[in-house]
């Protein structure tokens, strides 16, 4: 039973990849945190938002792999009726939760800081239209990719989510401030 | 397959997306039996088949626990935004918060998934102290955080000192011991809590998998910023 096997090294180069995205983000972060983080709230925000990505496309992504191998969905036609509601689904859920999200913000802002700002709940909706628009499609198009070229989308797309997930959330977190 | 068993195949079908999901109910198994569909794709067809309404089925059964999470997120961002004015005065902590996040998060997805498999092959037993493959799971994964965690302090710390902002040997030091002690502790917690709990769910006959990955991501987000805001109170 080796220890550095092939788990340890997968495990390893998929953490890198995450690492690598997330470093991006926070330099982000950094760079931009007198338009961002000095406002009220923000700190509430940001791990919720960038976790987002994740519960919603990773789902999708696993959801359709899943019906990829089962033989529901197949390789050769996108738009078929599951394929459509699951993305329907899955806009909705971004929707919804960066919407509550801006709530939670809010509330705690207001109730346990006495700060009462609605920009914080109109900036994560505004930023989760645009990620959203930006990941799901793009978990979309690689799911179907890399199944059409034999590998495991279940695999492959979890850290690529991660990675892009977060760089494309704090990109649009930054759009949506500077619009609101 | 004839028409007669393909209309046949069709009215069962038909009948098993209108059975509630959480009943057993035998034409489940007799359809597999009959026609030789797997279980997972009689599953998946129950669910989004040519009758559902696939967007409403999805925001259903997920939406609770996406509220769920985005509460617990939230709890945990509160925590950070108590201490706004430390936290963004240490710029190597703010590059590093959603790598940090990220890790302990594919930490606890990683744990649960192997393990739950582990319960599944009946690989883990009551003493699960003494299993080599839970062990040497755990002592993978320790090792590969605590590279990743000195990898992307020294990364954080270098993008700083590029930046122009103030380096020190002690800072260095503060931002080593706060992202080891962070990542290390939180691999602990999460091995912990998914080994007993998935032990737990698998002795009620529960599948672990539905379980474990929630448990193990909320307490590794949660706790995350909860014990990140503390070592940046205690450290600086």
């Amino acid at each position: 039973m080796p220890f550095f096997d092939s788990t340890f090294k997968e495990i390893l180069s998929s953490q890198a990849a995450s690492v690598a995205g997330g470093l991006i983000a926070g330099t982000l972060l950094a760079f931009y945190t007198d338009k961002m983080l000095l406002l009220p709230g923000m700190l509430i925000l940001i791990p919720g938002f960038l976790e987002m990505r994740g519960n919603i496309s990773g789902s999708f992504s696993s959801r359709i792999a899943c019906g990829l191998f089962l033989g529901v969905v197949k390789p050769e036609k996108i738009w078929t009726k599951i394929v459509k509601g699951n993305l329907v689904a899955s806009f909705l859920q971004a929707i919804l939760v960066s919407f509550s999200l801006g709530l939670l913000a809010f509330v705690f802002n207001y109730v346990l800081l006495g700060v009462s700002s609605a920009g914080i709940i109109v900036i994560p909706f505004v930023a989760g239209i645009i990620a959203n628009a930006i990941e799901i499609p793009l978990a979309l198009s690689m799911t179907f990719y890399l199944f059409r070229k034999g590998h495991d989308p279940n695999n492959v797309m979890g850290p690529l989510l991660t990675s892009t997930g977060d760089v494309i959330s704090t990109i649009s977190l930054l759009a949506a401030v500077a619009i609101v | 397959m004839n028409v007669s068993k393909k209309r046949f195949l069709a009215r069962h079908l038909r009948i098993l997306q209108k059975i509630k999901k959480d009943r057993v109910h035998p034409l489940f198994y007799h359809i597999h039996r009959k026609y030789g569909i797997s279980k997972k794709t009689l599953f998946y067809m129950k669910e989004y088949g040519p009758r559902r309404n696939v967007p409403a089925t999805i925001l259903k059964e997920s939406l609770k626990m996406l509220l769920l999470a985005s509460i617990l997120s939230s709890l945990g961002g509160f925590s950070l935004e108590t201490i706004r004015p430390l936290l963004l005065s240490v710029m190597p902590i703010v590059i590093l918060l959603p790598a940090l996040s990220d890790m302990i998060g594919d930490y606890g997805i990683i744990f649960s998934s192997k393990l739950a498999t582990m319960l599944h092959e009946g690989r883990v037993g009551k003493k699960w102290w003494n299993n080599g493959d839970l062990r040497k799971l755990f002592a993978q994964i320790l090792i590969i955080s605590f590279f990743t965690a000195t990898a992307s302090s020294v990364a954080a710390l270098g993008i700083s000192w590029a930046s122009g902002y103030g380096f020190t040997p002690l800072l260095a030091a503060k931002i080593m011991a706060i992202s080891l002690l962070d990542t290390i502790l939180l691999v602990l917690l999460m091995f912990l809590v998914a080994v007993v709990a998935g032990i737990h769910y698998f002795r009620k006959k529960e599948d672990p998998n539905n379980f474990l990955i929630p448990i193990t991501t909320s307490v590794a987000d949660f706790g995350n910023m909860v014990l990140l805001s503390l070592l940046v109170i205690i450290f600086f």
